[in-house]
């Protein structure tokens, strides 16, 4: 077994380091799926040139890390030789993908547990499972969902930095159960950098409330407080760095009032091109609410029970409606997918999807070929494929979600799936 | 919403329908597709062309040109000096003349480094512009001829430079462009051009290093528009516009139709794939007279090789054809009409001059059955995508089958074979994917393995190659005995349904670049596709052996060749059959280099695309026919 997980370690970095070393590197990390005006090493090396010369990169249009990213980026660039920058990058993704298999194995045996707690209540099911072999197989296919995820291995050959906002966000999922401290860290750089990812901490005060009922409240207060203390010192280290808030505009009002519609796998780009000048305050409202407000509470409440699932949902939903996307955030949340393997049986769309975002991945590269080069299609062709693109995702996360309250339905009322000799469906109306 | 919660869109009436009509269904598709296809030549599907684009104004300038007396002077001195020097392009006098008219003359220089043998080819272009006297020079319109020496196997082009010179002077006097003229003499047929172009952008379209096209000393504006004469005689009677460019891209149909009114208001008899316009009183006759010209562009638009120079222009967003002339059969050219043909060049120039925008209007996407009817891409595509939507439905039955015995053989073994026979063994499945894949990438980089071998055994670069490539067949079609593999049924049925889902995906992602290539690939796989029988513990029965002959009739080279040989049954039809198959033979090893060169010099991708996608496909196939299904 440790074999087995050692090479696909092992595979996974040589895929990665051949790719970085060919000749299609270039055009990877060029690729507007893999790069946006947020993530792109292009612009992090042009921002930590600038800031050397002593100018203030986020004057101008090109520079949208944080403070905190472009003293790490500066240190990197300064001191790291290419080979290691490559090694960096394929080590970051290894090491994101051993947090995911340790978040998997967590949430497996979690799971696990919960499950003989209901068998006990329900006397139904009575299966013998092997519990480690089921915490086994979540943990090695997660990791190996994301070593060898194509979208994944893009935007790691990409050199993007949303190859170290995913170490993050590993980090928040590990840390959900097991240290406020770090748990708060990694949210609030996510938060500093990219906004949306405030929401997980969501799922962690579930986790807070579920694991001790005594200092409930104490316990939240606590964790609220931790979060304050940090984002607020990372602003102070921010301004520290940058000594002005210049840097706030170009971050967070530059997620928040999408000014570069450059195309990318999103829906922003093509609607705020269309969109008459002064409805785009209105629309630009309704689409951040949509992404950041809207499914919060409602989720919440939904999936309190099940905070892991919670937080999948909202990383799906902000890869799907966020301003800047790009498939790297696809990937991640992708990846995580096998944590529901015992969802599987219950979901309808897994062949409508996949066809759907296969389709998409080949497709869009075709079309943007025609569109940019040969000059015979339009903007519209692409638009319809990252249409297409996010209708796929929401179809994956919709009947993820379904699946799951029929899990739970099929648990409380012990599902027996034959009725008088037929198979009875489940109706959700 | 309703898609989403509603349970019975998951497997209610329809799927039912489909499990049970699966068959049926895909073949009712798949037929349906074709005879659309075959209905879009019927007059009736098809629409009239129209000019899209208003800012052409086309016939509406006063011709003033006269270029026949001219013309004719430039021809008798042009083939007097080409007499002088046989085999070259005679630099010197064409610079010449160029530089009298007051053009920027320049030359340009590229050199062909020959891919596999080390050989070097030089070639020179020369071009003059005209700036434009009402505009900075932003914008230009390519007047371009490829010159052939006198014993060149093609068919002469010398009335077409002389028409070119001709056309020069007279631009020359005149106050009107708004656009610079580019008037560009090119040698080595498309591989001047492809220099040329190369060099204009400041680009390498193929490999690097094979075609070396340096750099050019003067410049006009960003190339609009390009038309390429090849005029064969000076008594044109009838003139061809050919179209159908590298990888089957098409210039945008406002050019066409131009063109071809043109060439009808001045009296001369317009074709397309060397087809007249013919109206037939019988409805069948005329039916099948308009869908053999459908199908000759289609054939010759799969192929991806430009019909002429105008071809390479398109890949950089230039909207190109070519007006080739011919004369009357049997005709002896006594007195020219180049007045005609003059006016028509004129007038196709003038009014690209008064174009405000690139071409965008009309549609980029479409066929012709005709000069002056077409069918667009809303009405063509139905046919590809009813063929498709059966490779879709016959995957999706296979997949809700294997859901549904999953779901049975739960109820079955509930305890102890739980755990394993849970799902689908992934390792299996994804290996053998990514090998074939593997496979794919690696035979269509395997040229230069195999002729490195050849020229250590002294084979000549077509021999190894075409032996390479009946080794790598071979070696293909031997694999699955070879290692006589059992595989899983489920296994088996879930690779099926990913390699159809990619064949699908493939043949939509081509069909948007050239739809003849995907539709004919589509006419020929699939309906092999629909027959593979894939069931648990199959027996080779007589069946199963016809369909596993005709499957290797598909491996992409075996299906090259029985193409090529079949074409040069055709074409040599009088012949002994032992002498066609040893012309077919040779045709085939001409052909497997000649589509290798044209994707490392040109980046024509039907080689590899065909290996790099086709091939996995069938080869996922091949294996699974093959071997033992548990």
């Amino acid at each position: 077994m440790k074999k087995q997980w050692l090479s696909n370690f092992i595979l996974a970095g040589i895929i990665r380091f051949l790719l970085m070393n060919s000749e299609y590197q270039k055009v990877i990390s060029d690729r507007v799926e893999v790069s946006t005006s947020l993530n792109s090493w292009k612009r992090v090396t042009e921002g930590v040139y600038l800031y050397n010369c002593g100018i203030d990169p986020y004057t101008g249009d090109l520079f949208h890390e944080t403070p905190i990213g472009l003293y790490v980026f500066n240190f990197i660039q300064q001191h790291l030789s290419q080979w290691i920058l490559f090694c960096l990058f394929v080590f970051t993704d290894l090491l994101t993908a051993v947090f995911l298999g340790l978040t998997a194995k967590q949430y497996a045996t979690e799971l696990v547990s919960k499950q003989k707690v209901e068998e006990k209540l329900c006397n139904e099911n009575k299966e013998t499972r092997n519990d480690a072999s089921i915490v086994y197989t979540s943990m090695m296919y997660v990791s190996a969902g994301y070593l060898f995820n194509p979208y994944i291995i893009l935007n790691c050959v990409g050199h993007t930095t949303t190859v170290f906002t995913n170490l993050l966000y590993s980090i928040a999922l590990v840390s959900m159960t097991r240290s406020i401290f770090w748990n708060c860290l990694s949210i609030s750089l996510l938060t500093l950098q990219g906004l949306y990812p405030v929401s997980l901490i969501m799922p962690a005060i579930i986790y807070i409330t579920h694991s001790n009922s005594v200092k409930r409240k104490r316990n939240i207060i606590n964790y609220v407080m931790v979060f304050a203390s940090i984002i607020t010192t990372l602003f102070g280290i921010s301004y520290y760095i940058m000594g002005s808030w210049s840097f706030l505009w170009s971050t967070l009002g530059f997620i928040l009032t999408v000014p570069d519609l450059r195309p990318n796998v999103g829906l922003y780009w093509y609607f705020f091109t269309e969109v008459f000048e002064h409805f785009r305050w209105l629309f630009i409202a309704s689409f951040q609410i949509n992404v950041s407000l809207l499914y919060i509470v409602p989720l919440a409440l939904r999936l309190r029970h099940d905070p892991m699932l919670l937080a999948f949902s909202y990383l799906a939903v902000t890869a799907i409606f966020k301003s800047y996307p790009c498939i790297g955030d696809v990937g991640f949340y992708m990846s995580l997918l096998p944590l529901w393997k015992h969802l599987f049986q219950y979901t309808q769309q897994g062949f409508i999807v996949g066809c759907f975002m296969l389709f998409c991945t080949v497709f869009a590269p075709t079309v943007w070929y025609q569109w940019i080069y040969s000059r015979s299609a339009n903007a519209n062709f692409y638009f319809g494929v990252t249409l297409a693109f996010a209708i796929a995702q929401i179809f994956l996360l919709t009947d993820i979600l379904f699946a799951s309250v029929k899990h739970e339905f099929a648990v409380r009322h012990g599902i027996n799936k034959d009725i008088s000799g037929n198979t009875a469906k489940l109706l959700l109306e | 919403m309703g898609l989403l919660t509603d349970p019975r869109a998951g497997s209610g009436k329809i799927i039912k329908f489909l499990l049970k009509w699966e068959r049926p269904l895909c073949f009712f598709l798949y037929i349906s597709g074709i005879v659309w296809i075959l209905l879009l030549a019927l007059p009736i599907f098809n629409d009239n062309t129209y000019f899209s684009e208003n800012a052409l104004l086309p016939g509406l300038v006063t011709k003033e040109s006269n270029l026949e007396q001219t013309t004719k002077q430039y021809y008798t001195h042009l083939i007097n000096e080409m007499k002088r020097y046989p085999d070259v392009m005679p630099y010197a006098w064409l610079a010449a003349k160029l530089n009298q008219l007051h053009l920027d003359v320049f030359t340009h220089n590229f050199t062909l480094i020959y891919p596999f043998q080390e050989q070097q080819f030089t070639g020179q272009n020369i071009y003059g512009i005209i700036r434009a006297p009402r505009a900075a020079s932003t914008e230009a319109i390519v007047v371009s001829v490829p010159f052939r020496p006198i014993h060149s196997i093609y068919l002469d082009t010398a009335p077409s430079i002389a028409l070119l010179l001709a056309f020069a002077k007279f631009c020359r006097k005149q106050k009107y462009w708004a656009k610079d003229i580019i008037f560009l003499i090119t040698e080595h047929e498309q591989l001047g051009i492809q220099a040329w172009l190369d060099a204009y952008h400041g680009v390498t379209s193929g490999n690097g290093g094979v075609l070396i096209s340096g750099d050019l000393p003067g410049r006009a504006g960003s190339i609009q528009t390009a038309i390429n004469l090849e005029l064969h005689s000076m008594k044109i009677a009838s003139i061809d516009v050919k179209i159908e460019g590298l990888n089957g891209r098409l210039p945008n149909l406002d050019l066409f139709n131009l063109a071809q009114n043109m060439i009808a208001k001045e009296g001369i008899r317009q074709s397309f794939q060397r087809r007249f316009d013919v109206k037939y009183k019988n409805k069948f006759k005329n039916w099948w007279y308009h869908f053999n010209t459908l199908l000759m562009m289609i054939t010759s638009q799969a192929t991806g090789i430009p019909t002429g120079n105008h071809g390479l222009f398109h890949r950089f967003g230039i909207e190109a054809i070519t007006l080739e002339g011919f004369e009357k059969p049997g005709q002896q050219s006594s007195d020219g009409n180049f007045y005609q043909v003059g006016r028509i060049v004129e007038s196709i120039v003038r009014s690209l001059n008064n174009l405000l925008e690139r071409f965008h209007q009309s549609y980029f996407f479409y066929l012709l059955p005709s000069t002056d009817t077409y069918i667009s891409i809303g009405l063509y595509i139905r046919s590809l995508i009813l063929i498709i939507g059966g490779i879709f439905v016959k995957a999706f039955s296979m997949w809700q089958r294997l859901q549904v015995s999953a779901s049975t053989e739960d109820k079955k073994n509930t305890v102890v074979k739980q755990s394993k026979d849970d799902g689908f063994d992934i390792g299996v499945i994804t290996s053998e994917i990514l090998w074939a894949h593997i496979c794919g990438v690696a035979i269509a980089t395997s040229p230069f393995a195999l002729t490195y071998v050849g020229k250590k055994m002294d084979f000549r670069t077509e021999d190894s190659i075409y032996f390479g490539f009946v080794a790598i067949t071979i070696l293909t079609l031997m694999w699955p005995f070879y290692s006589r593999r059992q595989i899983k049924y489920k296994n088996a049925a879930l690779i099926c349904v990913i390699a159809l889902v990619e064949l699908g995906t493939v043949l939509m992602c081509i069909a948007m670049h050239n739809f003849s290539l995907a539709l004919l690939a589509a006419v020929i796989y699939v309906p092999h596709v629909f027959i593979l029988p894939i069931m648990p513990k199959q027996n080779f029965t007589k069946f199963h052996r016809m369909l596993s002959f005709g499957w290797i009739s598909l491996h992409p080279f075996m299906i090259a060749s029985l193409i090529i040989m079949c074409y040069t049954y055709v074409n040599f039809s009088s012949d002994s059959l032992p002498l066609i198959l040893f012309r077919g033979y040779r045709a085939i090893k001409q052909a497997f280099v000649f589509s290798i060169m044209d994707s490392m010099i040109y980046g024509n991708w039907l080689y590899n695309v065909t290996i790099s996608t086709m091939f996995p496909i069938w080869f996922l196939f091949w294996n699974i026919l093959c071997s033992n299904i548990l």
